[in-house]
């Protein structure tokens, strides 16, 4: 048999035919990105800055599917303005650093005029600066440090999901009261656990308790003996947890297993659902949500099973908090746009700052508006635990409260955003 | 000092895990001059290998199924324990077989094959079991709580690290006592004499690497239950194992072992008294060494001088 053997001239062939070959059918093909579009019929493009890697590489994901389903909802309508929706995604990884590179890629060679999603704060800080910088819109869809809506806000930056001081007003008095006042703080060391760790400091302190320590986990860590052995150490009433993504995955499963979930009590700021759905039976203390599958509210039910559909290779059942924010943020976006009747950044801007949305469809307790000051938006806070009498596998949580958004705003994030006039904003139109 | 103590023991168990992480790396490096970037997704491999064992869903005929799942857990758990890193360990042999064009070449080639390889398990692993996250079942006798003065302290983790250290002992035996161990020494300092000799290094190497397969699966279902089973695990191994190899000096069995335990005790105790500094000072550690020791505590002129 004829030995075959690969050359190096016959690698630079076989690529520069390739390369030959791919140029010529990208350039006569059907392929819609190389077209000239009549003016208004060109698809409105955004850029979908989600983690698939990384602490928050589930999450990320699963933002990922709610703002696809809301695009596809749209596109079925036959888009916005008589447009199609386009849409690309790339892995943020977790880290500023590439959120930066990919924010900046998708708005200079992608054409992006508008991006969403984000759950690591630091990441969507860094998206922040890149948009802001080119005056593209970009809606915050996860991230929920007290920062992003406070000195970080931004004209162009529009936040979605609650944020630490939200959770921490709706949890903390009643706590103080009714289990005690000493309380640990364990914050995950970057900007979403500082802020949020600062705004549960200063509740617990107006309600008359008293923080005795504040211990600072390293992102990425994987054991937590040392701080639990700390934390038994110092026998405080209440621990207050500031840990998100893979990270609180590791630490509930290490409280669990050495039953410290009775005692102390503990208070986990926010719970994204992503991070509950592998170890359900790891669930402890009281934590804060926007959303849950099984809120006995009208639509609730239609909109899970709309979301099934549109996800049944997902490896989550059923929507939580982060696709159900990805979803709203988008979908909101979208009707902006058609209300602008335009796709002119400071017309849509100015859309979504006097965004208000009913109850009944967000699905939620109470109307929810957007803070014109912050652009933060304020809605219903839960409260929850874990659910001893599930009805189904998915039916995790017990709800034990909701608060309306004006109990639970962050007043102090209004002195500390200050947007630019719209006349800073570069001009930006799709 | 009664403070002290439980922190240290708590560094000294943690150690012991890091040095049961780093062991197939460090033989796979040590005694065969090849640093195996894949160690990480092995170990990753090993997890997931378990948790589809002990799970509802061996991927067996249904009426083999049905009778694995009625054996009690410890049986089973006691059977995924070697059957899981052989399984990982056929996956290290096919990496093998393709590292056998790089040796004696640029170390490079090894370096890119073995990240190359760990792309692929990494996204395997993705396509077969999704991007959740799993919890390794443990037989009950091994789980839970027990008091430990007036401290409540991790049942397993005491298990976790007696394993270690015997995993460790057992490794060295092996190395430092058989006439394997003496062979793949001689073949790993001059492979020519040994060729010469009539020795079959080709096999002996595949060995190594089967067996440094088998000790990265073996950390990673021992991990498993403390760090969770999630695709990017073996990012988490990969990096302390490299350092660990590192600062205990390259190719030197108790130098492994011995950081290990400082990187443990390092983390350990800054976890409980300068929190923000835990993961940072495994690498404060190794800077501090390699600025006054630069082949590490006990290395030996190595591959990462050549």
């Amino acid at each position: 048999m004829k030995k075959r053997e690969i050359s190096r001239r016959s690698v630079l062939q076989g690529s520069l035919m390739a390369s030959a070959l791919a140029g010529t059918a990208s350039y006569f093909g059907p392929w819609k990105e190389n077209r000239v579009w009549a003016q208004g019929t060109k698809p409105i493009k955004l850029g979908l800055t989600c983690d698939a890697s990384g602490q928050y590489g589930n999450s990320g994901q699963d933002d990922l599917r709610g703002i696809q389903m809301a695009i596809d909802e749209a596109n079925a309508k036959g888009g916005v303005l008589g447009r199609k929706i386009t849409w690309i995604t790339a892995d943020t990884e977790t880290t500023p650093a590439t959120g930066s590179r990919i924010a900046e890629r998708f708005i200079t060679r992608e054409d992006c005029t508008i991006l969403i999603g984000a759950v690591h704060s630091g990441v969507a800080n860094a998206i922040t600066q890149v948009a802001a910088k080119n005056g593209v819109i970009y809606l915050n869809t996860n991230s929920s440090a007290p920062s992003e809506a406070g000195e970080n806000c931004s004209r162009i930056k529009f936040v979605w999901d609650g944020n630490g001081t939200n959770f921490s007003k709706a949890s903390v008095q009643n706590a103080v009261n009714s289990i005690g006042k000493n309380w640990m703080l364990l914050t995950n060391d970057y900007v979403w656990g500082h802020t949020t760790s600062a705004a549960t400091k200063t509740q617990v302190e107006a309600a008359g308790g008293k923080i005795i320590d504040n211990l600072l986990v390293p992102q990425n860590t994987r054991d937590f003996t040392a701080y639990l052995l700390k934390i038994q150490q110092a026998k405080p009433d209440v621990v207050a947890t500031a840990i998100g993504g893979d990270d609180i995955k590791a630490l509930r499963e290490q409280v669990a297993q050495l039953k410290l979930d009775g005692k102390p009590a503990w208070i986990n700021n926010q719970q994204d659902w992503p991070d509950v759905w592998g170890a359900p039976n790891s669930l402890f203390g009281v934590f804060g949500t926007t959303w849950y599958h099984k809120l006995a509210l009208p639509g609730v039910p239609e909109f899970v099973k709309k979301w099934q559909a549109a996800n049944k290779e997902g490896s989550i059942p059923v929507p939580g908090n982060v696709s159900y924010n990805g979803y709203m943020a988008t979908r909101e976006l979208l009707r902006a746009i058609a209300r602008a009747g335009s796709t002119n950044n400071v017309k849509i801007i100015k859309e979504l700052e006097n965004l208000k949305v009913s109850a009944a469809d967000r699905m939620q307790h109470f109307d929810a508006y957007m803070d014109p000051v912050t652009h933060q938006m304020q809605q219903t806070i839960y409260l929850a635990r874990r659910n001893a009498k599930p009805s189904d596998s998915t039916d995790l949580y017990e709800i034990i409260s909701w608060t309306e958004p004006k109990a639970v705003a962050d007043t102090d994030a209004a002195a500390k955003c200050k947007l630019v006039p719209y006349e800073q904003v570069p001009t930006v139109d799709s | 000092m009664f403070d002290l103590l439980p922190h240290v023991l708590n560094g000294l168990t943690l150690g012991l895990l890091f040095a049961l992480i780093a062991l197939g790396f460090m033989l796979i490096v040590g005694l065969m001059e090849q640093i195996n970037l894949a160690h990480g997704s092995l170990f990753a491999l090993g997890a997931y290998f378990a948790m589809q064992l002990l799970g509802p869903r061996p991927p067996l005929p249904p009426g083999i199924t049905t009778a694995w799942l009625a054996l009690p857990l410890d049986w089973r758990y006691a059977a995924t324990l070697i059957l899981a890193p052989l399984a990982a360990g056929l996956v290290g042999i096919a990496i093998e077989f393709c590292m056998r064009r790089t040796y004696g070449k640029d170390p490079m080639y090894g370096l890119l094959l073995t990240f190359g390889a760990a792309m692929v398990i990494e996204e395997t692993i993705r396509l077969t079991w999704g991007t959740r996250d799993y919890v390794l079942q443990v037989p009950q006798a091994i789980n839970g709580g027990f008091l430990f003065g007036d401290l409540i302290w991790s049942t397993y983790r005491f298990y976790a690290a007696s394993i270690a250290a015997v995993i460790i002992g057992l490794v060295w035996l092996l190395i430092e006592k058989t006439p394997f161990g003496a062979t793949v020494k001689a073949g790993a300092h001059d492979s020519e004499i040994v060729r010469a000799l009539g020795i079959n290094l080709t096999r002996l190497r595949l060995l190594v690497f089967f067996f440094g397969t088998m000790l990265a699966a073996i950390a990673g279902i021992i991990v498993a239950p403390i760090w969770g089973i999630r695709p990017h695990m073996g990012v988490d191994a990969v990096i302390p194992a490299f350092l660990v190899i590192v600062l205990g000096g390259v190719g030197s069995f108790w130098g492994a072992v011995v950081a290990g335990l400082l990187v443990g005790l390092a983390v350990g105790l800054c976890g409980a008294y300068a929190s923000e500094w835990s993961l940072l000072s495994m690498y404060v550690l190794l800077v501090a060494v390699v600025t006054f020791r630069t082949r590490g505590l006990w290395g030996k002129k190595s591959v990462l001088e050549a």
